[in-house]
């Protein structure tokens, strides 16, 4: 029910669907200026734009905190909903539930995720629920001014404050261990690699989890702290250059890379193209992601990449048995068993 | 001696796991097959096996379902609860009791029916003969009662539908019991049952079968539930009745059920599937409902049609997870932090329940807000008589939900929160169908949806929210009045009360006082409630609880005029409600009152 507009004549560019770019636009942001959320939420608006998603079709949720303020910021013509604490996976378990034909986009923080949210997310994952879900993580409760979340790096030390002597909560580990069907890293500085790991993920069937480091710039940006813009550039390991071809239009300009690559198929018929840089990562190899996030770790850096990817697993549609429809689409008149039924059920009640 | 016919209590002491509750599900079934009014309570505790559990049948012809001041016939399998048990029996009560229990008889005041249920059963399937003893004092009681045995063995057969082999040993067993009473034993007791003519059909069921029979004719699209005592058969019955109501020939089904992590997430899964356009649901006690709290302000707030049963048990915390009580009343009228007000059905019922069932959906999306449906584990896990359930009167409300782009396209001015009609109640649009996109949220926002933090946006949206679940009052179940001419003395009373209130009146008149009768089935309460306690001099607030929480309601909203007029009497000791307790205590609350 998008109102597509006329191409007008100023030459404005529009998407496979004839959308211009600020059909997915939102609101204006009120984060701190420089916060590598907002930077995310621009990735989300062009991933989507370029991917040729109606914007209605697209719901937005999230949970509480800076990250969750964000769905107000982008993709201004979809529903959404801003839910309580760490809970928006069981409210969009619910909503794909009776509409699963929407594409659900869950932003997050790093305290919703790995904190008071940490059960639903891993439950979520469990169901292979077909949802983009992006964690914006930079190690600190930003709204509440600047607490050590639980995915503070050991040694790292914010703005104010002692240094964190806590083992942090890797969700990518997490996410692989539960059997995550798409599991990646990327930073909020690196948007090329974060828009076709996004893309890829709207194009993935189950739950697609994106941990983005996205610096706090007003409580942790400082020189000790390792979830910091400088520390983050300066020790990120890049598993693979990405780049995602939609079904759309597979002869895109990617260029062919001159060593190796690996392309993915995804659910909807695109690709992801991963070039290798150095050694050669495979994603369905769950035990060489864990090595790779384990071997970053102790060496106090940052791997980012397609992680771990499988494409093997039921979505929770599936598991439901649920019709081809969308629930909200069946007419009341099936929704409720006719007289007949009931006459049937009290006679034989009755004996 | 005078024969005593269908006006007496049968306690039946055993241990939980053992088989004894299909044993008297069939006692309880021929009892009833047999035309005699009759009700079962299951007494059981929180635990699988092993731990005492006792059933309580009470025959009345006066149609009485409470289990009545004393025990008349007691059965004793369980050595643990023995001595107690025992002691507790006035004189002449009846004793049937297992030899084999290693147990003696201590009472000469009582009238003994020793049987070797143990040996008989071992006769039967040593294997087995643990659950047989069961069936064995069934078939002794049969035979000193005069159950048919005809009507016996149709209960079997309906207990174990399909199953041939156990049908057969049931059937077996119970000819040993009565045949050992019969051959060794003199019937020396009066009690009788005398079969009676039943005026209309009827069946048994429990409250938790009927409402989840009700949700499936509401059409419930999303099911998401925590296991809890007592209120899990709910969602067992609603996914046990899903293949025959809610799935297609090829075995796809639009009711989507899910099993969530905890309480919190099977909110959270309400309100998405009320969020996205759908009916969604769950089932749960009152420790789910205080870990549902956030969510339910959230409902609240952000307008999201959500539907909430609670299966009330006794509290606070774990308390006695497999006992009844009426304590959530409170907690579900103003549940969650800040200014909140709830629509609560409360079920008397089983017809009730199943018809609130399906109405509940209809509210909640009418009014777009978390509606709540209030049972407890008396209603909902005993089987109570049940006369059929009614065809939904009417076609499903859907509220006022934006559909087509045309009705869009009249309004002048569309606001997610703007109250257009009047009646506080918003129009929505859904998710993905591109009108209006808003983001939801649990903040402050404008009647555009848009976040403030203005005071005159918040007093108007709180404002509103009261006057829209203000105007539900006379839309909702009306009180049930039984209400005797010029009488001075009124009673309020809820939900399973329902199935003592009678006896409670009886007993009161008896002592020379007429009391009306007036049952509320739903929050915020009806005018008519205002108008009952004007038409009497003094009006009780009866409820199964410590803190009389409906009589805290409804002394917040009498007027002020009123509000002298109501005294509470609250009472719960976890035990269903005797009627006697009740009565002594409503005419010391009228002394007390008159002095």
């Amino acid at each position: 029910m998008s109102d597509k507009p006329e191409r007008p004549a100023r030459a404005v560019k529009l998407n496979v669907i004839n959308e211009p770019k600020d059909s997915y636009t939102g609101g204006k942001s009120s984060l701190c200026p420089g916060c590598g959320h907002d930077q995310v939420s621009n990735v989300i608006v062009t991933a989507a734009w370029e991917s040729g998603i109606e914007p209605h079709r697209i719901a937005k949720m999230s949970g509480i905190g800076c990250s969750s303020k964000t769905p107000a910021y982008y993709l201004g013509k979809s529903h959404g909903f801003n839910t309580v604490h760490g809970r928006m996976p069981s409210v969009t378990t619910g909503a794909y539930a009776v509409n699963k034909d929407l594409l659900y986009i869950g932003v997050s923080g790093d305290g919703d995720s790995a904190s008071i949210g940490i059960g639903q997310l891993i439950h979520a994952i469990r169901r292979n629920m077909d949802m983009v879900y992006i964690i914006e993580n930079n190690g600190v409760y930003g709204l509440t001014k600047g607490q050590y979340s639980a995915t503070a790096d050991i040694g790292s030390k914010k703005k104010k404050g002692p240094i964190n002597k806590t083992q942090p909560i890797d969700l990518c580990a997490l996410a692989i261990n539960l059997g995550c069907t798409f599991v990646a890293r990327s930073f909020s500085g690196s948007k090329k690699q974060l828009n076709s790991l996004i893309k890829a993920a709207m194009s993935h069937k189950g739950f697609a989890l994106i941990d983005v480091i996205s610096p706090c710039v007003t409580f942790n940006n400082n020189d000790e702290s390792m979830k910091s813009y400088g520390y983050v550039k300066e020790n990120e390991i890049t598993l693979h250059m990405a780049d995602y071809i939609p079904h759309f239009n597979p002869i895109t300009e990617v260029e062919v890379p001159e060593g190796h690559y690996r392309d993915i198929t995804l659910h909807d018929g695109s690709t992801i193209r991963l070039e290798t840089i150095s050694e050669e990562h495979d994603p369905a190899d769950a035990v060489a992601a864990l090595t790779a996030l384990h071997n970053a770790e102790s060496d106090a850096k940052h791997v980012t990449g397609l992680l771990y990817f499988d494409n093997t697993k039921a979505s929770l549609a599936e598991d439901l048995g649920l019709i081809e429809k969308a629930l909200i689409d069946v007419p009341d008149e099936e929704l409720r068993p006719s007289q007949s039924v009931l006459d049937e059920i009290n006679s034989a009640f009755m004996g | 001696m005078e024969a005593i016919a269908n006006d007496f209590t049968i306690n039946i002491a055993t241990a939980n796991g053992t088989g004894s509750q299909s044993a008297n599900l069939i006692l309880l079934q021929s009892i009833f097959d047999m035309g005699v009014p009759a009700s079962g309570k299951n007494l059981f505790p929180s635990n699988i096996s092993g731990l005492p559990t006792w059933y309580i049948v009470r025959l009345s012809d006066m149609g009485y379902q409470a289990p009545g001041d004393r025990n008349h016939i007691q059965v004793l399998v369980n050595p643990a609860t023995w001595d107690e048990d025992l002691a507790s029996l006035e004189p002449g009560s009846v004793v049937i009791w297992n030899e084999n229990a290693k147990k003696e008889m201590t009472r000469e005041d009582v009238v003994s029916y020793p049987i070797p249920m143990s040996a008989l059963a071992r006769k039967i399937n040593p294997k087995i003969a643990k659950l047989v003893t069961n069936i064995i004092y069934v078939g002794a009681l049969a035979e000193v009662l005069g159950i048919d045995q005809e009507v016996l063995e149709a209960s079997v057969a309906k207990q174990f539908k399909g199953k041939d082999t156990a049908i057969e040993l049931n059937i077996t067993a119970l000819g040993l019991g009565r045949d050992y009473f019969r051959e060794n034993l003199e019937k020396k007791d009066p009690y009788t049952i005398e079969a009676r003519e039943r005026k209309s059909k009827q069946f048994f069921i429990d409250g938790n079968e009927a409402v989840a029979l009700g949700s499936h004719f509401g059409g419930v699209q999303m099911l998401a539930w925590y296991p809890i005592t007592p209120s899990s058969s709910i969602a067992e019955g609603i996914i046990a009745w899903s293949p025959k109501l809610r799935t297609d020939e090829e075995g796809s089904t639009n009711c989507s059920i899910i099993q969530a992590e905890d309480e919190l997430a099977a909110a959270g899964m309400v309100l998405g599937a009320g969020w996205a356009g759908g009916r969604g649901m769950t089932a749960t006690s009152g420790p789910g409902i205080s870990l549902m709290q956030e969510f339910i302000g959230l409902g609240y707030f952000a307008e999201i049609p959500s539907v909430f049963w609670d299966v009330t048990r006794v509290g606070p915390s774990t308390g006695l997870p497999t006992r009844t009580q009426q304590s959530d009343i409170a907690m579900l009228y103003e549940g969650s932090h800040g200014d909140t007000q709830h629509i609560v059905l409360i079920p008397g019922t089983v017809e009730e329940c199943f018809e609130f069932g399906w109405r509940i959906f209809d509210y909640a999306e009418r009014y777009q807000t978390p509606v709540f449906g209030m049972s407890d584990l008396d209603l909902g896990m005993n089987r109570w008589a049940c006369n059929g359930f009614e065809y939904p009167s009417e076609p499903m409300d859907r509220g006022k939900v934006v559909r087509d782009q045309k009705t869009f396209d009249a309004f002048e001015d569309f606001g997610r929160y703007l109250d257009v009609d009047g009646d506080g109640i918003p129009y929505r649009t859904l998710p993905g169908s591109g009108m209006a996109p808003i983001l939801y949220r649990g903040t402050g926002h404008n009647t555009k949806g848009v976040y403030s933090e203005k005071p005159e946006d918040y007093l108007a949206l709180m404002t509103r929210l009261k006057n829209k679940i203000e105007g539900a009052r006379d839309n909702l179940p009306a009180p049930i009045l039984r209400e005797e001419k010029e009488c001075e003395i009124g009673i309020i009373y809820l939900g399973s009360m329902e199935n003592t209130i009678q006896e409670i009146d009886d007993l009161l008149e008896s002592t020379g006082l007429k009391v009306s009768q007036c049952r509320i089935r739903a929050l915020p309460a009806h005018s008519e409630i205002v108008n009952f306690v004007e038409r009497h001099e003094h009006t009780i607030i009866l409820e199964i609880n410590r803190d009389g929480q409906l009589y805290g309601i409804l002394r917040k909203e009498l007027p002020n005029n009123l509000v002298s007029r109501v005294h509470s009497v609250a009472y719960s000791d976890g035990m269903p409600p005797r009627a006697r307790i009740y009565a002594d205590r409503i005419l010391a609350k009228l002394e007390e009152v008159n002095q």
